[in-house]
């Protein structure tokens, strides 16, 4: 497609609300319905962001049939009021859908739960036990001397990670030191990591190589030989890098490592030590489909994170509890709200209520499916960086069709008993 | 709607008007939000029965909302499970006291008679989910103060002897960005100079990378907020907080203001001197002396009340000293965006310790040694000092010389011996409360339709019947009517309503745009376009209550 041959628009500075890292660069082409990324962006925003011409009017279904939006409405509507114990997950959505899912839970009951909350979760078990030393992306850009990144290389996840926390100019950082502890850094994230010096151990054993890190930090040594699969002379070399660094920062993303919490909390533990005598934080990844934003919203309107169940206009906090995964085996029904992307819900024996991307696939036909415009391509809305402090307004790119998941939940809200 | 109030007796300071001193009553009028001229026009009538008629009350400093509020939350989640829900539809959602939910904040605060409070530690890059935040908390019009002094933009431009115009652009477009309605310092120049593995910075020492002192960084924004005209002084959390010894740094401080406008936040964590054995003491009466001698102070105390709370701050240079007194043992620290931080360190003040003791002793000197009460105000820096359901026991400190002296006598021992709080006689008067607690907030942010109960204001009006008990009489407001729609009857919530957000909006010179975008664009890596918020964006699309702001120049 060329620009003569259809005219299109193009929309620059766009920001993207899909993998939490707050990119807001982005070229778009729009063309009627259509939309489409250009230039540099991530492979998942290029997915994400695609809309085809010739896609089909996603329609509201009641088991695989459709029908009328008012008829959806209602048979969510009569779901819900005779549901025992409802599950509000998936929670893809901006800061307004989640009010509004918030406010339908709080009438209802139910729990809440993000799809992304499994590295929350492990984040958290360190958090709330010791609380942590963190930072940000504007202060791991300009600052960061020295980098560990735990477990895999993160470009997987964040496509353009090392290009947005480690520019070739920063304010103050000397040098750049990355240092790879777990998977060598792929090609993409060698590209970006441009002229940043980089070290790879690659530790079988993470959170035994990681302890080691913590305390040689501390003034130990080790004995020699290897721990977790590295030698002992290149943890130590590591360890003498960070203790070293103006600014050090450790990153990993607890949803891809099985041992999340373990490598929360040695993380969180060697950020402790080095600023014992020098400067360092954490910068743990996350903050896939504004899963932080929510988690916000949670915060300042129950008082708990995510996975609480509200009964009886009370609410409870309880992370194992009230997981997805161990509350769909209590509940009866399924409230799945995914806005960003067509992820389908989980496995569930009981009535499902989707408030999904249009293009979900759905593994068997759920009692009610209430297709909803995305978030920053259909309709305006607000989410969270990773970090959880900084949030961003998402635009609309075309004129929508869909309701947005605010105004399709108030739909089903509305008159309730 | 028209509601009418009779027989009450007003007391409004702001108009000299003191019902409970004449016993006279009047009819208080509020139709569609504002006071009125009273009418015999049909009304929603309330007799009061000579009870005391008061604007709503206005905290200027009280941390209600954004991303360090929500750290002390995920924190604490002990506060929370011990402080559920109450009973009543009004008021399911959410609960915790240290550090509450925005509704619970909003819920207590009404209940207490309180309409309007400001959130006095904004970071930039947090502010939009600080109005997000704000806009969920019902009963209260809120405001927000930004916190300058500590990011990179400024201390770089101050470094290379920037012109005060380019300055003031600054902070103009700051302010504007982030829908702002004051500027706060914190530690000026220390959160800065932690990040660069400075511990400490008193003031006269310079940023260990750009040079720049707290001083000049003080003197630079107190002269843009001057000149941009915003009403609020600039509202300082100074050096050294907690440091005994800090009495010095904050008596200099007053003289580096030069007689121009500074309000000093929290002054009791300021007012510590070394002397006694365990080198820790009062210099309440030092400062409050050189506070009445400077008509261009103002002050507020941020008492510390005895019991579990949460402290949270910008101030990470502090916070991070304090890590080592964090109870529970579990403390996060956070640097921010080239901005500022966030330290939240769980506390428990004790009142058998005695520096917790002293503390309590010397915030309550400085309350009853200051002088004129517009120029002090009645805080605890919710919830560093404590939460503010503490309240009106501290009013009755203040307003009950036994009352206080008896539980003078629980405390440490040795911290009695420590304190002259014993021998000062003075009880706050009803008139004087009135005074800290509305009419004063009001004119020192300039807010002229409120904390006043004069035709035009804003129908923000509290009744509360007299009681000799004043800690029980302020607990529960009789009425509560918020813009003329009542909220709370005989102490509870019996309506939620949204507030509005107050914004300032000074005059600055817009040829700093461009510089802007290109140090977002480079350093922080943000659009300075994403950054800065919309009026749509706030209060759920109702936006901001604008106040303009003329420059002077002073």
């Amino acid at each position: 497609m060329t620009e003569i041959e259809s005219a299109p628009h193009i929309v620059r500075d766009v920001v993207c609300g899909f993998c939490g890292l707050g990119c807001d660069d982005l070229t778009i082409e729009t063309d009627g319905s259509a939309v489409r990324a250009r230039d540099t962006v991530c492979p998942e925003a290029a997915r994400l962001f695609l809309r085809r011409a010739d896609a089909r009017e996603p329609q509201c279904s009641q088991y695989g049939e459709v029908t009328s939006e008012a008829d959806a409405v209602a048979a969510a509507r009569a779901i819900l009021a005779a549901a025992r114990a409802p599950l509000f997950a998936g929670l893809g959505v901006d800061i307004d859908g989640g009010r509004a899912v918030l406010e339908l839970a709080a009438r209802f009951g139910g729990v809440l739960d993000h799809a992304a909350s499994e590295g929350l979760f492990r984040n958290y078990a360190a958090v709330q036990r010791t609380g942590w030393l963190a930072t940000t992306l504007a202060e791991v850009r300009n600052r960061c001397d020295v980098l560990l990144v735990v477990g895999e290389d993160p470009t997987a996840s964040f496509g353009r990670l090392f290009e947005r926390l480690l520019p070739a100019s920063p304010l103050f950082a000397g040098s750049r030191k990355v240092i790879f502890l777990g998977e060598a850094p792929g090609e993409k994230a060698r590209a970006q990591l441009g002229g940043a010096e980089t070290v790879h151990l690659p530790a079988d054993d993470l959170v035994a190589a990681l302890e080691a890190i913590v305390g040689l930090a501390r003034g130990r040594t080790l004995p020699g030989g290897t721990v977790g699969g590295v030698a002992a002379a290149d943890l130590a070399a590591a360890a003498a890098a960070l203790t070293g660094a103006a600014y050090a920062v450790v990153t990993w993303n607890g949803a891809t490592l099985a041992d999340g919490a373990l490598i929360a909390e040695r993380a969180t533990a060697l950020v402790d030590a080095l600023n014992l005598t020098t400067r360092a934080g954490v910068f743990p990844l996350g903050g896939r489909d504004n899963i932080i934003g929510v988690n916000q919203l949670l915060l300042w309107r129950l008082g708990y994170p995510l996975r609480t169940a509200i009964r009886g206009q009370v609410s409870e906090h309880d992370p194992a509890l009230f997981s997805t995964e161990a509350a769909l085996k209590d509940a009866d029904v399924l409230v799945w709200v995914s806005a960003f992307r067509p992820e389908p819900p989980p496995d569930f024996a009981g009535k499902v209520i989707a408030f999904a991307h249009p293009e979900t696939r759905f593994a068997r036909p759920p009692e009610v499916f209430i297709p909803v415009g995305t978030p920053g391509i259909d309709h305006a809305g607000t989410v969270y960086r990773m970090d959880s402090i900084v949030s961003l307004p998402l635009g609309a790119l075309r004129v929508a069709t869909l309701p947005s998941v605010a105004e399709a939940v108030r739909l089903v809200a509305g008159d309730a008993p | 709607m028209r509601v009418r109030l009779t027989g009450g007796r007003v007391l409004d300071p702001t108009t000299g008007e003191n019902g409970v001193a004449t016993g006279a009553t009047r009819t208080v009028e509020i139709h569609d939000g504002r006071l009125v001229t009273p009418t015999d026009l049909p009304a929603e009538e309330y007799d009061l029965g000579g009870d005391i008629v008061l604007a709503g009350g206005i905290d200027l400093h009280s941390h209600i909302a954004g991303g360090k509020m929500n750290l002390a939350r995920l924190l604490m989640q002990e506060d929370r499970r011990a402080y559920p829900e109450l009973p009543g539809a009004f008021c399911g959602c959410g609960g915790g006291r240290a550090s509450p939910s925005a509704h619970a904040t909003g819920c207590r605060y009404s209940e207490l008679g309180y309409t309007t409070v400001f959130e006095p530690a904004m970071v930039g890059a947090n502010a939009r989910g600080a109005h997000l935040e704000m806009a969920d908390i019902p009963n209260l019009d809120t405001g927000a103060y930004l916190v300058l002094g500590n990011d990179d933009y400024l201390l770089r431009l101050m470094a290379a002897g920037a012109q005060q115009e380019q300055i003031n652009a600054y902070v103009g477009w700051m302010i504007e960005a982030t829908q702002a309605f004051a500027i706060k310092i914190v530690n000026p120049g220390g959160i800065n100079a932690f990040k660069f593995n400075a511990r400490r910075m008193n003031l006269d020492e310079g940023n260990p990378h750009y040079g720049v002192t707290p001083r000049t960084v003080l003197q630079t924004l107190i002269r843009a907020v001057t000149e941009l005209g915003l009403p609020h002084p600039i509202h300082l959390h100074g050096c050294n907080l907690g440091i005994p010894g800090n009495d010095e740094t904050t008596l200099a401080t007053i003289l580096a203001a030069e007689g121009r406008r500074l309000h000093l936040t929290h002054l009791q964590f300021h007012s510590y001197g070394t002397e006694g054995d365990r080198r820790f003491s009062s210099s309440a009466a030092r400062i409050a002396e050189m506070v009445n001698a400077h008509p261009n102070i103002s002050v507020d105390v941020g008492q510390v009340m005895f019991g579990q709370t949460i402290t949270a701050s910008a101030d990470y240079m502090s916070q991070y000293r304090n890590r080592a007194f964090a109870s529970p043992k579990k403390s996060i620290g956070m640097d921010i965006e080239l901005d500022a931080a966030c330290g939240v360190v769980p506390f428990e003040y004790r009142d058998r310790n005695f520096v917790n003791a002293l503390q309590w002793a010397i915030g309550l000197e400085l309350f009853l040694l200051v002088e004129d009460p517009w120029r002090i105000f009645l805080t605890t820096d919710h919830p560093n000092g404590g939460p503010f359901t503490t309240y009106p026991h501290l009013m009755r400190l203040l307003m009950d010389r036994d009352f206080r002296n008896a539980q003078l006598a629980t405390l440490h021992k040795a911290a009695r011996s420590h304190t002259i709080l014993e021998s000062i006689t003075r009880e706050y008067t009803l008139e004087e409360m009135a005074i800290l607690t509305r009419a004063a907030p009001a004119r020192i942010l300039g807010l002229t339709d409120k904390g006043h109960l004069a035709p035009g204001g804003v129908g923000d009006v509290v009744v509360h019947t007299e009681d000799s008990d004043r800690e029980k009489m302020f607990s529960r407001a009789r009425y509560v009517f918020k813009n003329g729609r009542l909220v709370v009857k005989d102490g509870e919530i019996v309506e939620t309503v949204a507030g509005t957000t107050h914004v300032a909006r000074p005059e600055f010179d817009r040829g700093i745009e461009k510089d802007m975008e290109r140090w977002f664009d480079e350093a922080v890596g943000l659009k300075a376009k994403h950054f800065r918020i919309a009026d749509g964006e706030l209060r759920g699309g109702a936006g901001p209550t604008i106040l303009t702001c003329e420059g002077t120049s002073l």
